[in-house]
């Protein structure tokens, strides 16, 4: 149930959803505010681009064709003429997932794992999951030590649903991958759960990095975003979403589209503590060091995951691998991702502290890194990744079905707290404010 | 067998700031998927625009015309195969609520001059040009016209809604009864021009606006048009207004249940015609529609039609960059391939999925 449909309705934080549930409420004409705590939209779907024609994204982004059509921004992406993903295991890249089960050890194992008789209804951890799915030696060697870098946690710590299964059987995916061989495009698979993969869906990629998506979703929307208006609260009174209070001044609205994570979304909540058990939940921080090289192609794939622990990153990413206009013709760039804490060594450590660790770890990749390596520019964020821990399983299940509060909805890879990608906060974001639409 | 060949009206590029669907004023644009389709066969292939050549297309998001919902998913991502006009990728969607298939976000009004290029209106489906596919068409055309029509009585006053270049009032006078007043209404100057040099008198501007003389309209035509405009329940009303109590309508549109939809329906389906073709009915949302505008339906029955199974394979080949000599395989030129094609679509015809829908509405 919301407001009065003459209210505006509040969007706290201009990144893909907020600018997406934006847009929609736009071509309603519904009223709305959108309120962007910093000076510019986009969050985690910002853009950089230096001086010397390297774009430097917040990690990697999967953006698919169907996704820059419905923003109507496909004439500015291109396609992606190649995607694949290898895993780094004892000094060789070993493609993922089909080269995997290509060594024998792993599909001895898998196999074990898959006729094993414990019962689904018995997997409580993602520790477990993993076993049951891949066998015990790709879950211990691979599968286990990615998920504990990327989140920070125990795997025995991490509920089942952390485990994050693919979207789609196997079967599709092997259909999608001979597919893709065999039309020599770039299919999606695995990067969207909230519509079907199709071989006629396939990666793309702004000619101007991922800010051109939220730069043309903020079009629609003309000048009702409000930059470095952090919202200070939201008002609830008898279990609904009245009032939002910024710079000092209380709105009333009708509804409140939320994108925060949800720790700040329940200090920013009054008037109920239908909220108060999302205070717990974490997020993994993530250093990004975006590192530039003389050369393309230094690294086996695009991707390359790193589970042995002798590394301080759990992944690499070539983009301009795939993406070549990333960075100037004969140059190539590589994030090497590093999970951390907001304020443990990594989080503070000096940019010429990480550059120094990165450039001796990538030698194992790349002999010669020190002598093409050009510069690097370090990016950090506190809110990379929703960190799915045992000790809030429940409470996370509840709030996946409903925030508590009539009135607020939460949106977007933070406000889901889920592990989702760019188009699944597109598509999910839309469905989400469908009763905001149709009440209007 | 070969569905009308029709006029095409070029349309007026008019600018509609902050509309939002369904209220944008309605307008028969364009006519003529067959003879669409023919066009493309005679204008020079194009190359495939890469992003970041042209202009980039002005698009609208619209909601579902039919239920008013803007609650729809993505079926099919495609581009514009056969004309390359723009760099752009378009979505056909479905909606939840009515299933509906429509383009959104899709071209402003104002690009129609870019989504209909030059080449497009440089339709010639003359006999002198394709021959004995053109009189296998014709006599096609006139006994679906005259099935429509015969329970008129002398008389009768008959329009052609989107006319074009008059084909069908051409056949109609030819095959049916010399007492039949024949009047067709179209937007495009150049289309009534045309109409009017065979001798029909021509109302010039949209069915929705265009108040008509003298009594009620006996029977009306729109064939191959609803998939083009803005706003089908605009046009339907504009229609409704014109006809007399107990007037029909007839209306041939691709449908959207068919089997060539459901093979090529995530991409090459020649009935998205990206970006071009807006709306895509059923037998159950062109019923709803029908409905909602106040006619009866009195039949509503599907027809065989190759070209859609023709163009979703010219489509995929061209998208797969196929040897030239393998795509010009599969156009309406191509007497093989849409021979085999009418075989297939006699079979499916026979059990209720044609590539084609015709409805036949009543006034009520």
């Amino acid at each position: 149930m919301n407001g009065p449909d003459h209210l505006p309705v509040a969007i706290i934080g201009g990144g893909l959803a907020g600018l997406t549930a934006a847009a929609a409420l736009a071509r309603h004409n519904v009223p709305f505010a959108l309120y962007e705590a910093g000076p510019h939209i986009a969050g985690l779907a910002r853009t950089f681009v230096d001086d010397e024609g390297f774009s430097h994204d917040f990690g990697a982004h999967f953006i698919t064709n169907r996704l820059a059509a419905a923003i109507g921004a496909s004439s500015r992406c291109r396609d992606v003429s190649r995607y694949g993903e290898v895993v780094w295991l004892r000094g060789r890249a070993i493609g993922y997932p089909f080269g995997l089960m290509r060594e024998p050890r792993f599909f001895a194992s898998a196999l074990a794992g898959r006729m094993s008789p414990s019962r689904e209804s018995e997997i409580r951890t993602a520790a477990q999951w993993f076993c049951r799915r891949f066998g015990t030696r790709l879950a211990s060697e691979v599968a286990i030590p990615l998920i504990e870098a990327w989140s920070g946690t125990c795997a025995d710590d991490l509920a089942a649903s952390a485990a994050d299964p693919l979207p789609t059987s196997i079967a599709h995916t092997l259909l999608l991958k001979l597919a893709e061989g065999l039309t020599g495009r770039s299919i999606a698979v695995g990067y969207c759960r909230s519509q079907p993969e199709t071989v006629h869906v396939r990666h793309v990629y702004p000619i101007g990095g991922v800010g051109v998506l939220c730069a043309r979703l903020a079009e629609e929307i003309g000048d009702r975003v409000r930059l470095n208006s952090p919202v200070e609260s939201i008002l609830v009174e008898d279990g609904r979403a009245v009032a939002v209070r910024v710079g000092g001044q209380e709105q009333a609205v009708r509804a409140v589209v939320s994108t925060a994570p949800l720790p700040v979304l329940a200090k920013l909540v009054r008037g109920t503590l239908a909220l108060a058990p999302l205070a717990r939940f974490k997020y993994r921080a993530m250093v990004f060091v975006n590192m530039r090289f003389a050369g393309r192609g230094l690294l086996p794939d695009v991707v390359v995951w790193t589970p042995e622990k002798r590394y301080s990153f759990f992944r690499l990413t070539e983009a301009p691998g795939a993406i070549p206009w990333l960075a100037p013709e004969g140059k190539t760039s590589i994030t090497v991702d590093l999970g951390c804490q907001v304020g443990d060594s990594i989080w503070n450590a000096t940019d010429d502290a990480l550059e120094q660790t990165c450039l001796e770890q990538l030698a194992d990749f790349i002999p010669d890194a020190k002598g093409r390596y050009l510069g690097c520019r370090v990016l950090r964020t506190s809110i990379a990744y929703p960190i799915f821990h045992r000790e809030y399983e429940a409470d996370r299940r509840h709030f996946a079905a409903t925030t508590g509060v009539d009135g607020l909805v939460s949106v977007g890879r933070n406000g889901e707290f889920a592990h989702i990608l760019m188009e699944d906060v597109y598509w999910r974001t839309l469905e989400r404010i469908q009763p905001l639409l149709r009440s209007a | 067998m070969l569905t009308p060949a029709r006029g095409l009206e070029y349309p007026q590029a008019r600018v509609f700031v902050g509309v939002w669907e369904p209220v944008v004023p309605t307008k028969p644009v364009v006519k003529g998927r067959e003879r669409v389709a023919a066009v493309r066969d005679l204008a020079a292939p194009k190359t495939r625009l890469l992003p970041g050549q042209g202009e980039q297309l002005s698009l609208e998001h619209v909601a579902c015309c039919v239920c008013g919902q803007d609650d729809a998913v993505p079926i099919a991502v495609g581009e514009d195969f056969e004309y390359h006009t723009s760099a752009d990728t378009f979505l056909a969607m479905r909606c939840r609520a009515c299933d509906l298939i429509y383009l959104s976000p899709r071209p402003a009004l104002s690009e129609f001059g870019r989504i209909y290029p030059p080449t497009y209106h440089a339709f010639d489906f003359s006999a002198k040009r394709f021959g004995l596919a053109f009189w296998v068409r014709r006599r096609l055309e006139a006994s679906r016209l005259l099935w429509a029509c015969r329970h008129l009585r002398a008389g009768s006053r008959i329009v052609d809604v989107g006319c074009g270049d008059g084909f069908h009032l051409d056949i109609l006078r030819e095959f049916g009864e010399p007492s039949w007043k024949l009047e067709g209404i179209d937007a495009d100057e150049r289309a009534a021009s045309a109409t009017e040099r065979r001798g029909f008198r021509v109302h010039r501007g949209f069915a929705e606006e265009t108040a008509l003389d003298g009594g009620g309209v006996d029977v009306a035509f729109l064939i191959q048009t609803i998939e083009h405009v803005s706003d089908p329940p605009g046009v339907l009303r504009g229609i409704h207004a014109m006809l007399r109590p107990g007037g029909r309508l007839v209306i041939v549109t691709d449908n959207s249940d068919s089997v060539d939809q459901w093979i090529f329906g995530g991409r090459h389906w020649g009935g998205y015609h990206f970006p071009r073709h807006w709306n895509l009915f059923n037998p159950r949302t062109l019923r709803k529609l029908s409905n909602k505008t106040g006619f009866r339906v009195r039949s509503l029955g599907t027809l065989v039609s190759p070209v859609n199974w023709v163009y979703s394979i010219r489509n995929l080949l061209e998208d797969y960059s196929a040897p030239r000599w393998l795509v010009e395989q599969f156009s309406l030129s191509s007497a093989p391939s849409l021979a085999a094609f009418t075989a297939l679509d006699v079979i499916l015809q026979a059990s209720g999925r044609g590539a084609l829908m015709r409805a036949v509405l009543e006034r009520s």
